[in-house]
């Protein structure tokens, strides 16, 4: 049964998912979840696709209610999570029942907090994705008012012993902390900024307020370029770090401009992305090198984990016949049947 | 994309976990830059599991992908199988489509004309006689939204950047920097000389491809009469027939 979520406070909201990966060739930064690790644990919790549409919520308080009996999941930076005034645990499945207000409140320690719902939300969709691109207008940012429809609608599960956590699948969250290493490693043009390069391990920066989805500014000691030479505007990745001016490191995030002409000193890791789309301003941070064959192995770690979450909800789904008919229905005839 | 007999030597660079950037590095720019748009003509048509795309400007071309499907060290040799097929078969010559473009110079529309043709020591008239004297080869799309990156107008003078980059310059504002000339697709910050503004719509994001030209293809500007920028009002850039 198709129902809608109205959003009563929005906060800094919008309704992303994974990103536009066709968007580079285009000239069109990928956007999509800053903590991609967050949003793909939310989709699967909820037995959503990991490339499901969801809801990104970035610092402010936030609030919705449901016209129909759905299931969500939040995760992302811990926060306060109630329904109806209950409180519930984040990075779990919750169960709630139409006209049921849920509410995420005081967002700490991280920045970005995931709401998925079972059947996911309608958005519209460019190049393949609902990522809001906020050069070119496109996307949905959330207003107080804003109703999402959703597709589907799971029967309300409840404890009989009311208020205990009604799953607990036990993935192992991240750490949240004021103070974050983030792994990198050498960037292409490591060289044009000779000995100065080794700043970047040896300096604490601190996250600007000036930082945001495209990329985040950091103050500390900078590493120099050594050469004065022109740049062409080429390619550059997400998580390059560049020092454009003399006041800041840049870390460019997933809202990138697809293509420019600084120098890239290094990159940061794809998991380490994740740990920055947390990272608040007044923050501090460390810079550790690494190699890209790491980099790529505690990714594959990562996924695995979600891959074993993804398992365990899809066998507790299935038993309670969240999306599709209940299999114990096949194990206990109903009596007089 | 004009055929190369030989493709220029490339050199693959690591790029984080998640892309490589390859450049090709002869002394013939023009050669560079064929080679790797080719290449990533190649690498989209041939495609891989976990390779998200290519995107190649003057004479670099960087590769994106899924490390938890792919890995760089498969992806550097993917590329270099590209380089060996282009060195077989030459690049696929594409017929370069035109574009003829209206604008609207100086004034409201481009308001730093004046401060250009100030800085070449040249007439206003010079400056627009020469930005509209002959046809840009578009060398790639660029940031924002797929701006048409172009060889700049034969001043005799680099365009130096504005010390304060706009906050918001208008969707369809025509302007030069360095040796470099583009349009505006959408509204955004911008450092670049605005000296003009095309009435003609660049971006439809309600459809795909979003911007009508590829690298390669050829645009020409053409002067309008600021009364004439409404007569096009909603039409949209398209390729002369």
């Amino acid at each position: 049964m198709s129902g809608s979520l109205v959003i009563q406070q929005s906060g800094n909201s919008v309704v992303t998912d994974l990103g536009r990966f066709r968007g580079p060739r285009f000239g069109l930064p990928v956007n999509g979840a800053l903590d991609q690790f967050s949003a793909r644990a939310a989709n699967i919790l909820t037995g959503n696709a990991d490339s499901a549409p969801l809801l990104e919520i970035t610092a402010l308080d936030f609030r919705m209610r449901a016209t129909t009996d759905i299931l969500v999941a939040v995760t992302g930076a811990p926060l306060r999570l109630t329904v109806d005034g209950r409180e519930c645990q984040q990075w779990e499945p919750i169960s709630v029942r139409a006209g049921e207000t849920v509410a995420l409140r005081q967002i700490t320690g991280g920045l970005r907090a995931y709401l998925a719902v079972h059947g996911s939300v309608e958005a519209p969709v460019l190049l393949g994705s609902c990522a809001p691109d906020t050069v070119i207008g496109f996307g949905l940012r959330l207003t107080d008012g804003t109703e999402l429809k959703t597709s589907r609608s799971v029967p309300p599960i409840r404890q009989p012993y009311f208020d205990l956590p009604l799953f607990r699948l036990g993935l192992t969250r991240p750490e949240f902390s004021s103070h974050a290493v983030v792994e990198v490693t050498d960037g292409p043009d490591v060289d044009e900024f000779g000995d100065t390069a080794d700043l970047l391990y040896s300096t604490e920066y601190t996250v600007s307020a000036r930082s945001n989805h495209i990329g985040l500014r950091l103050g500390g000691d900078l590493p120099e370029r050594q050469s004065g030479a022109e740049v062409l505007s080429r390619g550059v990745p997400v998580g390059a770090i560049e020092v454009p001016s003399r006041d800041e490191l840049l870390v460019l995030h997933r809202g990138r401009g697809v293509t420019a002409g600084y120098p890239v000193l290094a990159v940061v890791t794809t998991r380490s992305l994740d740990v920055l789309a947390q990272a608040r301003p007044g923050h501090t941070i460390t810079f550790r090198r690494t190699t890209v064959p790491d980099a790529t192995a505690k990714h594959r770690a990562a996924l695995r984990e979600l891959e074993n979450l993804r398992s365990t909800v899809s066998t507790v789904f299935a038993l309670l016949g969240i999306g599709s008919r209940p299999s114990w229905q096949q194990f206990a005839p109903a009596a007089g049947s | 994309m004009p055929a190369t007999a030989t493709p220029t030597p490339v050199e693959v660079f690591e790029s984080g976990d998640a892309a490589l950037r390859v450049v090709a590095s002869s002394p013939d720019r023009e050669a560079n830059w064929s080679t790797v748009h080719a290449l990533a003509g190649w690498l989209e048509a041939a495609g891989a599991d976990g390779v998200h795309g290519a995107v190649p400007t003057y004479d670099s071309l960087l590769v994106e992908f899924d490390p938890g499907v792919t890995s760089a060290r498969q992806v550097r040799a993917f590329v270099l199988l590209g380089m060996r097929q282009l060195d077989f078969i030459g690049a696929p010559a594409r017929a370069p489509r035109e574009f003829s473009v209206p604008v609207v110079y100086g004034g409201e529309y481009g308001p730093d004309l004046e401060r250009v043709a100030e800085h070449e020591q040249l007439p206003v008239e010079e400056i627009i006689a020469l930005h509209t004297a002959k046809s840009y080869v578009i060398r790639c799309l660029g940031a924002p939204a797929g701006s048409p990156m172009m060889d700049g107008p034969d001043f005799p003078l680099p365009v130096p950047r504005l010390k304060d980059p706009r906050l918001s310059v208008p969707a369809g504002a025509v302007a030069v920097a360095g040796r470099q000339a583009v349009i505006a697709p959408a509204m955004a910050p911008g450092g670049w000389c605005v000296i003009g503004q095309t009435p003609l719509a660049v971006l439809d994001v309600t459809s795909e491809p979003l911007v009508p030209y590829l690298p390669g293809d050829l645009l020409r500007f053409h002067p309008i009469r600021p009364e004439e920028f409404t007569t096009y009002a909603g039409r949209k850039l398209e390729a002369a027939q």
